[in-house]
């Protein structure tokens, strides 16, 4: 098998495998026709097909951004195709049994609490396989809160005026290319909606996959939690052995409104190339949070490892006063990846308060950027910042880079912000070598620690899975 | 676009034709995108364009150098004086010092290369400069008294532009306290296009000190170069507040090993001036050493803006890099914007930055006041104690004390 094949080849991405399912492809290309097919094929309303349309027609005018610091080749839009769906799902399965079993393998071996893990962990999962949702369990004990947790085609047929009210809210249609991008071909997602004063019982999940080749992936994802609820999302991502670049530009919208919580963890695995940096997934996502409501409060905590280039920002939006936004972040790069990402927190209402920690280890001949922007609107008196990101330096062919760009506009409002750069400290190492740990157990061992503020950001499920994933990222980049 | 250029080079004297032809067509490239605005990067917080939109209502070159007459002079302390009006070089004075050490002249624009800096003043500043100095400090020699460069500007200045460049050489093992004194009190809008190049040779070291006399309506921007060799050390400390608008675009190469920079800048600015430093620190080789503190006061609609970049080539181990903003804004009309940005490719080094912007400390306020001192009284000892730490490394006894007392008429108003 050509798959096995891959798997000997490449032994050192854990999770590199691919499953052969018969694909529902659209025509190749972007355009209007591509749309109509998407939207088609999804059954969608009509509004939303204009919605598709009108971000077509703002992305004919839009450029692609050039001022990032990873070069990539030109992307041709018109070589790839925008959907492509399981044969299977094109009649709904109602239960496990239905589905295909070798998307379950593939499940299996990523470790998806589908079958016997399901009531151990107790995790909803929404698994979305190329782009369309196959499985959702636990739907009726979410449904008994009244909480809505599906994909995104469902949300548009089922809750259309839901949809219609927040998509696009956040992240407006003429955003930025990739945005814009997506609003226009986007194929599937998840969608959550939290009723007023209700606490999500239990972590929702969703692991994203990219399957067939030459496929962009295009996410999209609203969560909203309304009046005084409370929601934890999981995203994890791991993608199979590639070596042509594929593009993965998701949008994802958070929406807060009074006394209400969200909590956004993503752990993100995609391919990152072979270590000549050949192959590996493009990872271009644009996730804002817009705490609208009073006392709101938005955490971001991501773990990066994975990708050929990770470029990503995400946000969050101060309105109502008294909102808090958080971003904890850990961007690891080895070989050739490029990782340039970091956050935005405009303050606009009063009293608002963020916090931003992010880690950025660098090895091999990688390139790691944090680059962030902090402003405090002239309106939001008696906000305040605290900024703080620490970079690690494995050898003198990375690089590490801080870009951090602060505005303060009115004088009740502080902004503190503090960055360092290092390398592993030698004493440390030698301490752990003594007590018997090899050169890179006690690597991964610092490292971790260096980590640690954002590890402990974790849900306990991720939080194991991402000390592993920190210790695989650098195998191999200590001499 | 407000303004309207009138841009002539047939206003300058004695060109070659090459030079002409050269001239041309850096103006030509200057306007291909006129003056900076915020679509460039380099320019994101200041649009120079926007702001002399707002200012100018047309703009030309300058080509009057009035007849000089007596300007004011540093009484404080025995110096050494260049004094420059428009540009121009006019009178020197180097009585203290042995005189085959010093060589001044005026600027060779036939000879002296170009600096590389690719920005549209830049490029007007080739196509009409006039005036400025070459100073050449010879190997071994070490001033006696520091030099001042008085920078005159006349009051017949209104709406126009004075463009020169300037060049220092110490050579090896040679020392220089230079003061560089803006001096105008006109209330005319002017702007002024700088470029200087400074080369500091093996174990030399330079104090480079920029200090503004008077509040005037000018409109400053000068581009710094310098490169830096063994064991040299350069010092910047700015305190240029009272300018209209300035940028300060200082870029320090440290070539050779254990050279040793550092920039110290202390601005209290009022009303609605608006100022920026940029600096960009590049660390080309091992065990190199650089310094930053940049401290504003924003009073009023004031704007303060500090790019700093720290470049570490992969090569530079053992670098010690280090940068900290720290701002007190005073009014909610003022606005402090800041980006210290780190690009290290070597992993041994100690590079860090901190940057902090807010109010005043209130409880501070409150016990000075609490012990009779009056609100506007406390306020000022405050900010006082706030800038003046910038001097403390000065070894020059007489240079700081004169410099305290200007930044203290600076905090209390002229």
């Amino acid at each position: 098998m050509k798959t096995e094949n891959l798997n000997k080849n490449n032994k050192d991405y854990k999770y590199g495998f691919t499953t052969d399912v018969e694909n529902i492809r659209s025509p190749k290309g972007l355009s209007e026709e591509t749309i109509r097919f998407i939207s088609n094929i999804k059954k969608e309303p009509k509004w939303m097909l204009e919605w598709r349309l009108k971000a077509f027609k703002r992305l004919k005018v839009l450029k692609e951004p050039d001022w990032q610091k990873p070069k990539y080749p030109k992307i041709n839009y018109q070589n790839l195709y925008y959907y492509s769906a399981p044969k299977s799902a094109s009649e709904k399965p109602k239960s496990l049994d239905e589905i295909d079993p070798k998307i379950l393998e593939t499940y299996k071996k990523l470790g998806i609490p589908l079958v016997e893990q399901k009531r151990l962990n107790g995790i909803a999962v929404d698994a979305v396989f190329d782009s369309v949702s196959v499985a959702t369990t636990f739907k009726d004990e979410l449904t008994k809160k009244g909480i809505i947790f599906c994909s995104i085609s469902e949300a548009i047929q089922n809750h259309p005026e839901l949809v219609k009210k927040y998509l696009g809210s956040v992240i407006p249609l003429s955003d930025h290319y990739f945005a814009t991008l997506n609003s226009a071909v986007f194929t599937d997602g998840s969608f959550v909606y939290i009723p007023p004063n209700t606490k999500c019982p239990m972590e929702l999940s969703t692991y994203f996959r990219i399957n067939a080749s030459e496929t962009g992936q295009f996410e999209r994802t609203l969560i909203i939690a309304d009046k005084g609820s409370y929601v934890s999302y999981l995203e994890g991502c791991t993608a199979p052995m590639r070596d042509e670049n594929q593009l993965h530009a998701a949008n994802v919208e958070l929406i807060a409104l009074d006394d209400a919580e969200i909590k956004y963890s993503t752990v993100q695995n995609w391919y990152p190339g072979d270590e000549k940096g050949i192959g590996g997934i493009y990872n271009f996502v644009t996730k804002r949070g817009a705490c609208k409501g009073k006392n709101s409060k938005i955490s971001w905590t991501q773990v990066e490892t994975g990708s050929a280039i990770t470029w990503k920002y995400p946000s969050c939006i101060l309105q109502g006063d008294n909102s808090v936004g958080e971003f904890y972040s850990i961007a690891i790069t080895n070989n050739f990846q490029k990782a340039d990402t970091g956050t935005k927190m405009i303050h606009l209402g009063k009293n608002t308060k963020s916090k931003i920690i992010s880690k950025g280890i660098s090895a091999g001949n990688a390139d790691n950027m944090y680059r962030g922007l902090v402003e405090i609107k002239n309106k939001a008196i008696n906000s305040r910042n605290y900024t703080q990101c620490d970079s690690l330096l494995m050898g003198n062919k990375c690089g590490a880079h801080t870009i951090p760009y602060i505005k303060n506009n009115n004088a009740s409002s502080t902004i503190e912000h503090e960055a360092t750069t290092t390398k592993i400290n030698e004493e440390q190492l030698y301490y752990c070598n003594q007590r018997g740990l090899d050169q890179e157990e006690a690597v991964s061992l610092i490292v971790n620690g260096f980590c640690k503020e954002v590890l402990q950001q974790l849900p306990m499920e991720f939080a194991v899975e991402a000390q592993k994933l920190v210790a695989i990222s650098l195998e191999g980049s200590v001499g | 676009m407000k303004q309207n250029y009138d841009f002539k080079i047939e206003k300058i004297k004695n060109l070659s034709p090459e030079e002409i032809i050269l001239r041309k067509k850096n103006l030509a490239l200057f306007y291909q995108t006129g003056f900076p605005n915020k679509k460039d990067e380099d320019w994101k917080f200041s649009d120079l364009n926007s702001i002399l939109g707002k200012n100018f209502n047309n703009i030309s070159n300058n080509d009057f150098f009035p007849k000089e007459r007596g300007f004011k002079k540093i009484n404080e302390f025995e110096h050494n004086f260049i004094s420059l009006l428009n540009g121009k070089l006019i009178s020197t004075n180097f009585s203290y010092e042995e005189k085959n050490k010093i060589s001044l002249d005026n600027f060779d624009y036939k000879n002296e290369p170009f600096l590389e800096n690719k920005n549209s003043l830049y490029f007007l500043n080739n196509a009409l400069a006039t005036g400025g100095f070459l100073l050449e400090i010879s190997k071994n020699y070490k001033l006696k008294k520091p030099l001042v460069i008085y920078n005159n500007f006349s009051n017949s200045l209104k709406e126009t532009i004075v463009n020169y460049k300037n060049s220092i050489i110490l050579n090896e093992n040679s020392e220089l306290n230079l003061i560089n004194y803006i001096n105008n009190s006109s209330k005319e809008n002017f702007m002024v296009n700088i470029l200087e190049n400074i080369k500091i040779k093996k174990d030399s070291s330079l104090n480079n000190i920029l200090i503004n006399n008077s509040k005037c309506n000018c409109y400053f921007y000068k581009y710094l170069k310098s490169d830096l060799e063994k064991n040299s050390n350069f010092e910047n400390y700015l305190l240029s507040s009272g300018l209209k608008f300035n940028k300060l675009d200082i870029e320090i190469n440290l070539n050779e090993e254990n050279s040793k920079s550092s920039v110290f800048s202390a601005l209290n600015l009022m009303n609605s001036e608006h100022q920026e430093i940029k600096t960009r620190i590049n660390h080309n080789t091992p065990h190199c050493h650089s310094y930053q503190k940049v401290k504003n006061v924003l009073n009023h609609e004031s704007k303060g803006i500090y790019q700093g970049k720290i470049f570490v080539k992969n090569i530079a181990q053992k670098t010690d890099a280090y940068q900290l903003s720290k701002a007190l804004i005073l009014n909610d009309a003022a606005e402090f914007d800041a980006k210290p940005e780190l690009e290290i490719y070597a992993d041994d080094v100690k590079c860090s930055h901190g940057s902090t912007s807010g109010s005043i400390d209130l409880n501070s306020i409150h016990y000075l006041k609490s012990r009779g001192i009056p609100e506007k009284e406390a306020y000022q000892m405050l900010i006082n104690g706030f800038l003046c730490e910038v001097l403390e490394k000065l070894s020059d006894g007489k240079i700081k004390n004169f410099l305290k007392e200007k930044l203290e008429r600076q905090i209390n108003g002229y």
